[in-house]
């Protein structure tokens, strides 16, 4: 009887572990506070005098990798306040940049190549 | 109406040379009838048109030509950089050389690559002779007249450089790699041409 209960007991102990990781992992209704969504990375590329896509929709604490596939070296700067700047992005170089708000951004070295960054 | 008459008479070696090698298209016979005359009016006593072939270019001709055209024009912008103060002026000249070095850089690789050697020609020529003249007229001029016969040319150079790239060496290149190249390079100097645009509108204003 004793052994019996203990057995119970055990059981119960491991079920209860197994309830409450299976809580964890559910994907939907059980998220706490805390969790954070998986940020994701784009890519816009340079090429022609062109950033493609010209307009990106992303949202917040996602990572934009600009690279530059053209003939000449470029930069990215965002238009308004510099808010970001890349420096100058030689040829066969990327740069990267965890977005924080929408911004229009240009080339400064060529300044009529522009871009968009529209949060979602 | 001199200055005027400077700039329009430096991009039309350009525009002759783009003619010259146009004449021999049936093609598109309204454009090549609208540079015929814009040749005929103003072309230089320098440009000898006896000379060209009216024939397809080669790919060692092309390579000739843009190279020649690139390095003229990092000229300029050297010249740009001796003599300017302003800002405006002096970030487009070094806009100019950096690209226009990348481009012939690449262009020197591929030829490289291809075993090509650039080919003096009629077009390569004119280019040159052009050049000498313009930068004759520059290194004359100093302050803002400087700027602007600079600007002005940078402008003239480009329209008449994007004509012969788009309209003759881009149509006549036969190796995929060198068309491929010419295509990927346009867009730089239309770009380069809205940049020259863009500081040439600030001055008139």
């Amino acid at each position: 009887m004793i052994n019996t209960l203990k057995v119970l007991k055990n059981s119960t102990y491991i079920l209860c572990a197994l309830f409450f990781l299976n809580g964890c992992s559910s994907p939907e209704g059980n998220e706490t506070a805390n969790e954070k969504p998986a940020h994701a990375t784009d890519t816009i590329v340079i090429k022609q005098m062109q950033f493609t896509p010209a307009e990106l929709s992303v949202q917040k604490g996602d990572t934009i990798v600009w690279i530059n596939n053209d003939l000449v070296a470029h930069d990215i700067t965002e238009e308004k306040n510099k808010a970001f700047y890349s420096d100058t992005l030689e040829v066969g170089k990327s740069w990267k940049w965890v977005v924080t708000d929408s911004a229009a951004y240009m080339c400064s070295i060529h300044p009529s190549m522009k871009g968009k960054i529209v949060l979602k | 109406m001199k200055q005027t008459f400077k700039v329009f008479k430096i991009s039309t070696y350009l525009l002759c040379g783009a003619f010259l090698l146009n004449s021999c298209n049936s093609g598109d016979t309204s454009k090549d009838a609208a540079t015929d005359s814009a040749a005929t009016v103003t072309a230089p006593a320098t440009v000898d048109t006896t000379s060209a072939t009216p024939q397809k270019l080669t790919d060692p001709e092309i390579a000739s030509i843009a190279v020649t055209a690139d390095q003229i024009d990092i000229d300029y912008a050297a010249i740009a950089k001796e003599k300017s103060k302003n800002a405006d002026v002096l970030k487009f000249a070094a806009t100019m050389a950096k690209d226009h070095k990348s481009v012939n850089d690449q262009a020197v690789a591929l030829a490289t690559k291809l075993g090509v050697t650039p080919q003096d020609n009629p077009v390569t020529q004119s280019l040159l002779s052009g050049a000498t003249t313009t930068k004759a007229d520059l290194n004359s001029k100093t302050g803002a007249d400087f700027d602007k016969a600079y600007i002005d040319n940078e402008v003239a150079y480009h329209k008449a450089a994007i004509d012969l790239v788009e309209n003759k060496l881009i149509v006549d290149a036969t190796n995929p790699e060198l068309k491929s190249l010419l295509q990927t390079a346009l867009p730089i100097f239309k770009q380069h041409l809205a940049h020259a645009e863009m500081v040439q509108n600030q001055f008139s204003k």
